[in-house]
């Protein structure tokens, strides 16, 4: 009765100004509430009752209530109940009060809606343009549902420049990107660089954005959608397709066979398997521990050769339907994964005692890349980067899904920090992930892959679902609507509140630890930059600039 | 100490030996479920659409050239093998093969065309492909591959014959 207890609580403190509450399990609350009282109950949930901010969404509502709408969602994880806040703007008049100042997470959220949507957040105080490119012209909103998919906004201009902030005093600009050698994918940051020390940075990202959004509220229907959310991302392409699946399926209450939530669970753990191994092996190769990195690499191959074998291909599973999964875990199989399991185990544990102990590596990483808690929960950072820093949050344990609830798992945690810490947390956690997957093996029950869905799936319900990628908590909302498709569908990859992190972590260390700190989350532009774009720029945050860092990141507590 | 773990490195690495696979010399075998690029069957194709409604990238086309002739053209560009038209297809006339190799600069290589006869249904006058090889038989002179002659292409009556049924195909001959 947790969701029940919380709306009592706002209801209590906001009276009127929450009009509607919708309960569709114990696990979620969707609260509507008046646009004017969205930044109070933003910040009463964020700062009172210490929930953590997810994202904040905006929509085009016009064409069912004539309204825009915007919501933020926000976990509580001890009480295992994900919430969102939602409130109508109105469509002559697209402002709502901007939420950063309470909830300096909610930054880059705002700033998005602002640009794809065009709700001014009015408050915002460094409201630059941060997901079209420069090119584009001002009013033009991409997510809005009278533009088009294929629409290429009238006065788009090629050569419009972007203007950058002035590098604060006595700092020299050291451009790092879009094409570096330790960037797997674009990404820019200008640097500013005082003797060896950089002292802030701004942000131009989003340069690969392939408006999968829109896509999928104009063009695809709800069983694309899945093999589509999976190119999202390289690395964790299950995951995405696993959350909006689930997120559908929580809209549509529709609950999937055991056998499927098991294979899920089954493919999910491989997929983290996979990613902290690559991961491992690519923080060694960032401070050029290149015998690690081929360690691992070659620890990791097996995996992908038996994910080729269950799914059809190494890395992108095709896994789910709405409703269940494609492909079956056969009894050959299953045993090869086993075998598969303890020759990891066996593999893995000599390289982590050895290296747990290796002083050069820990040279390198320790006091490096530094969020502590403070910045966790200001800027909502996840995964290994809040349990490095002890927040023990892990979506598996705190929003249980597919078949986590029925399984015995342990969230590793470290207090370092820094990027030591989040190596260590990464390397033990494959062990736990080794276990996950012995036990699914165990429990698996027999049964349908695939629940046969005759009717249509209900329009205009909301779904939420959190999934824990290796980076981090992945989080798909989801609105469903007509013609066999959603109406709204928001990605939340971990990066994306994880990137917003980097400027904290890297302020006031050498240039040199800048390549480490960043890959220390593991970012992933791709993931970020699903959005609506053709490519280019974002323009920097607040944070970015020298004095204001700490102001907005660290001190901001109430 | 950290000579030891540096020890125990070596120890790890000696033990793993050399494991590159000599790749593209020699390539590994796929597993059988393998999903590289799909072909498409056109004996077994029946023209009913379902690989185009469901090909999220929507790689698959269909189109009719007139009543007869139905193209489902595979464009192969930005096909990311999900095999979903392999799963929907009812004749399993879509297979996922074991290609993967398949990287060229000419897209045609990839790009598949199949061209289908489509008989018209001679109470609704909807078209449809003989489901039977008996019944396909009987379009005597139609080649699957060959709409570029347009001389053995069909033209199906908007009556009925008086005949019976079983003799009602005229091929126009030049």
């Amino acid at each position: 009765m947790v969701a029940r207890e919380k709306l009592n609580q706002l209801k209590e403190k906001f009276g009127p100004a929450v009009q509607r509450a919708d309960m569709p399990c114990d696990e979620r609350l969707f609260v509507f509430v008046e646009a004017s009282a969205l930044k109070a109950v933003c910040q009463f949930l964020f700062r009172d009752l210490n929930a953590r901010y997810v994202i904040g969404i905006g929509m085009d509502d016009r064409p069912f209530s004539g309204q825009f709408m915007v919501a933020h969602d926000f976990a509580f994880d001890e009480d295992h109940l994900l919430c969102s806040v939602l409130a109508h703007v109105p469509a002559d008049n697209p402002q709502v009060d901007s939420i950063s100042d309470v909830v300096p997470a909610a930054n880059w959220a705002e700033r998005e809606i602002h640009d794809l949507i065009g709700i001014e957040p009015v408050g915002h105080r460094y409201l630059k343009r941060l997901v079209l490119p420069d090119g584009w012209p001002d009013g033009a909103h991409p997510l809005r549902k009278d533009f088009a998919w294929n629409q290429v906004p009238e006065g788009y201009d090629d050569t419009r420049e972007f203007k950058f902030d002035d590098p604060p005093e006595g700092c020299t600009v050291v451009p790092f990107g879009p094409f570096h050698p330790t960037l797997d994918e674009p990404a820019h940051f200008r640097l500013y660089i005082e003797g060896e020390m950089v002292r802030g940075c701004e942000y131009r990202g989003f340069m690969v954005h392939r408006g999968i959004e829109k896509l999928a509220e104009s063009v695809l229907t709800y069983n694309d959608i899945p093999m589509m959310a999976e190119r999202i991302c390289g690395i964790c392409g299950c995951v995405h397709n696993v959350a909006y699946a689930q997120a559908v399926e929580s809209a549509a209450a529709i609950k999937p066979p055991p056998r499927a939530e098991y294979i899920r669970t089954i493919m999910l753990e491989i997929e983290r398997l996979h990613s902290h191994l690559l991961w491992v092996g690519l923080a060694c190769h960032i401070v050029g521990f290149d015998t690690l990195f081929m360690q691992s690499w070659r620890i990791r191959e097996p995996i992908m050769w038996i994910a080729e074998k269950i799914s059809g291909n190494r890395k992108t599973y095709a896994l789910c339907v709405i409703g269940g999964v494609r492909w079956d875990i056969t009894p050959e199989v299953k045993n090869e994964l086993r075998k598969l399991l303890d020759k990891l185990e066996a593999e893995w544990t000599p390289v982590v005692a050895a290296v747990s102990k290796d002083k050069n590596i820990q040279k390198r990483t320790h006091g490096i890349g530094v969020a502590d808690r403070a910045l966790v929960k200001n800027m909502g950072l996840v995964g290994p980067v809040a349990r490095a820093a002890g927040v023990d949050i892990d979506c598996r344990r705190d929003h249980p899904y597919a078949a986590y609830d029925r399984l015995d798992f342990e969230v590793i945690t470290e207090g370092g920090c820094d990027v030591w810490s989040r190596v260590l947390v990464r390397a033990k956690e494959v062990f736990e992930s080794i276990k996950i997957i012995r036990q699914c093996l165990e429990k698996m029950e027999d049964g349908p892959l695939q629940l046969t869905i005759k009717d249509e799936l209900p329009v205009g319900r909301l779904g939420l679902s959190s999934v824990e990628a290796p980076r981090g908590e992945s989080h798909h909302f989801v609105i469903t609507g007509e013609n066999n498709r959603p109406r709204r569908w928001r990605v939340r990859a971990p990066t994306y509140q994880n990137l917003q992190g980097i400027p904290a972590m890297i302020k006031d260390q050498q240039l040199a630890d800048m390549t480490i700190s960043l890959g220390s989350i593991d970012p992933c532009f791709s993931c970020t930059d699903r959005l609506e774009t053709i490519d280019l720029k974002s323009g920097a945050t607040k944070v970015w600039t020298q004095d204001e860092l700490l102001k907005l990141t660290r001190t901001k507590k109430a | 100490m950290s000579v030891l773990s540096k020890l125990q490195e070596a120890v790890v690495c000696l033990k793993a030996g050399r494991v590159t696979l000599p790749y593209p010399v020699k390539s590994q075998p796929v597993p059988e479920k393998f999903r590289g690029r799909p072909l498409f069957d056109a004996a077994k194709c029946t023209g009913c659409g379902g690989c185009a409604n469901n090909c999220p990238a929507r790689e698959i086309l269909l189109f009719d050239l007139c009543q007869e002739i139905r193209i489902v053209q595979y464009l192969g560009r930005r096909c990311t093998y999900c095999g979903r038209c392999a799963d929907v297809c009812p004749e399993k006339a879509i297979t996922m093969s074991h290609e993967f190799e398949t990287g060229t600069n000419a897209i045609g290589d990839i790009q598949q065309r199949v061209e289908l006869f489509m008989s018209t249904c001679q109470r609704c006058g909807r078209c449809f492909k003989e489901p039977s090889a008996l019944e396909q038989l009987k379009l005597k002179g139609y080649r699957v591959d060959d709409v570029a002659h347009e001389r053995w292409v069909f033209r199906s009556k908007s009556y009925l014959e008086t005949e019976p049924a079983v003799d009602d195909i005229k091929i126009e001959m030049d």
